[in-house]
């Protein structure tokens, strides 16, 4: 994994919600390209907010993004920032705890969305890779459906063909499974798996320990702001260093 | 769902079936005595009109007369609601801007004009612009006070397309303000800009939630075009209003023309239905 290239890294992200909320202090991350990082912590240690900051859905309030090699200072509102922020969103895909599909669209309409608007692809053009994703998503069959017609587990699958159709080369996951039934998590993870295994790079909020576990190259325990402790899962979940995570480790392994 | 349910060789037992049957003859006969309540009301009111001794005759003469003043209230409830569309888009965009100009241009449109009487406005297009124009031209502004001397039309128009614009800026933000900031975020994690993710993904969405509002305004605007009278237009309530005193036979042709109205708000209403029906496909609320 060392002779890979760096895909995303953090340099001493903050960031400060209204003048005093500090719920990033000073992380850095370095994720190597084909590399899956799952990162766990309680609620409110920032995790969302450090995923949401690599695509600038968050605006870091001071730090260094790179994203394969390109870098974007916080703070620094240029019209070059900004076309660096337009270019990291081309090579992150993301998914969100609650879909997002486009509900006016159907399953399709969703998939080529961000070719045809985003790069000015021709929909004939975009039409075969976007039903080949639906396919390894296995959705073909929900091909001219809209989302309001398809469960939770085809609604997250269908938002992750979305975000592949774009070729990205980092994929953030934000808890995609915790809004879904329990017996349709699965399915979705059962895709992040394939995912996983075809080389993408992965930054996963989730509580499914599962992959974590099984899938995950490193896990990353947050806690106020910043991470307390990383490595290998085998590691982290059978002999943590540190005592906040050996209780937060306690409390969701229970 | 359209699936059917597999009832698993399960059969529904004979006694639901009954409870079905009444639930389905229950919105029978709420459906027929509606038509009924309905006919009897329209037959009370020809029993009125019978009673008052409408003179039917004399509507009939002048119908054809009445009707061509339609073509007024058309083209100005069409033109005005057509820049009232525009200008309303602009508006809720500009209310939504970050850029501070834009912001306030908006902001104060809205409230000065929702803030005065139409009535009051028609007039200010109409009479009072000629005499800024004559301000203008004095201080040195060649041909102002003619460019700004509006004929009655123009004038009408552009009073009720601005003044239902301020109307609909604040139903076309709400409109916009009402879509899920994750519509918003999911269009920008994939890269789209601002005016992108506007275009395709907010403003689809919000357009099927501001029909319905959006309807009500241009059934409004038919018959506030009827102010327009005030500057000597011959559109239907002037020609009305003018035949009836002049023969002393208002109730008759205010009664066609108030029906004339109503029957041009049917055919929008109608419209209106057809679109949000066309706009609804994939809401799972109405199947």
């Amino acid at each position: 994994m060392n002779d890979k290239k760096t895909m995303v890294k953090i340099e001493n992200l903050h960031k400060v919600f209204g003048k005093d909320s500090h719920v990033l202090r000073g992380i850095d991350l370095d994720v190597k390209a084909g590399e899956v990082v799952v990162i766990l912590g309680p609620s409110g240690s920032g995790k969302s907010t450090l995923l949401r900051c690599i695509n600038f859905l968050e605006t870091p309030t001071a730090g260094t993004i790179t994203v394969d090699g390109l870098t974007v200072n916080a703070g620094k509102a240029t019209k070059e920032e900004e076309t660096k922020i337009l270019q990291i969103r081309k090579k992150t895909g993301m998914c969100f705890q609650s879909f997002n599909l486009f509900p006016h669209m159907t399953a399709i309409e969703n998939v080529i969305e961000g070719p045809v608007t985003v790069l000015g692809q021709a929909k004939s053009e975009c039409i075969p890779y976007a039903e080949e994703l639906l396919d390894w998503v296995g959705l073909s069959d929900k091909r001219d459906v809209h989302p309001s017609r398809l469960s939770g587990g085809q609604q997250q699958r269908v938002a992750i063909a979305r975000s592949l159709a774009m070729k990205p080369d980092v994929m953030l996951f934000d808890e995609p499974t915790s809004a879904l039934d329990p017996e349709l998590v699965g399915e979705v993870v059962e895709v992040m798996e394939r995912l996983a295994d075809e080389g993408m790079t992965i930054l996963a909020v989730t509580h499914e320990m599962h992959f974590a576990r099984d899938v995950a190259h490193r896990v990353l325990i947050m806690d106020g702001g910043d991470w307390i402790e990383q490595g290998p899962p085998e590691e982290i979940f059978t002999n943590p260093r540190e005592q906040r995570s050996k209780q937060f480790l306690a409390h969701i392994l229970n | 769902m359209s699936e059917t349910q597999e009832t698993g060789g399960c059969t529904i037992p004979p006694e639901a079936h009954a409870v079905l049957e009444e639930i389905e003859n229950r919105q029978k006969r709420f459906k027929r005595n509606t038509t009924i309540a309905l006919l009897s009301l329209t037959a009370f009111i020809f029993f009125l009109f019978y009673v008052i001794k409408l003179d039917f005759m004399f509507m009939g003469k002048w119908v054809g007369f009445i009707l061509t003043g339609m073509g007024f209230t058309l083209l100005v409830s069409f033109l005005a609601i057509s820049l009232a569309c525009i200008l309303s888009i602009l508006g809720a965009l500009g209310r939504l801007s970050k850029n501070p100009i834009a912001n306030s241009i908006a902001t104060a449109y809205v409230s000065l004009i929702r803030g005065t009487p139409l009535l009051v406005q028609v007039y200010m297009w109409y009479l009072a612009l000629p005499q800024l124009g004559k301000a203008l031209e004095d201080i040195g502004i060649p041909g102002i006070q003619n460019a700004l001397t509006l004929p009655a039309i123009p004038a009408g128009i552009l009073a009720l397309g601005v003044c239902y614009g301020a109307y609909m800026t604040e139903t076309v933000r709400a409109g916009i303000q009402s879509i899920t900031i994750g519509q918003r975020e999911a269009a920008k994690a994939l890269g789209m800009t601002e005016s992108q993710a506007m275009r395709r993904i907010i403003f689809p969405q919000a357009l099927r939630i501001i029909i319905p509002p959006i309807s009500n305004e241009f059934i409004a605007m038919i018959k506030d075009s009827s102010l327009v009278s005030l500057m000597g237009v011959w559109e239907l309530s002037y020609r009305a209003i003018k035949i009836g005193r002049r023969y002393f036979q208002s109730l008759e042709m205010l009664i066609m023309v108030a029906f004339i109205y109503w029957l041009m708000c049917v055919v929008l209403q109608y419209v209106q239905e057809k679109i949000e029906a066309h706009m609804a496909r994939g809401d799972r609320r109405v199947h």
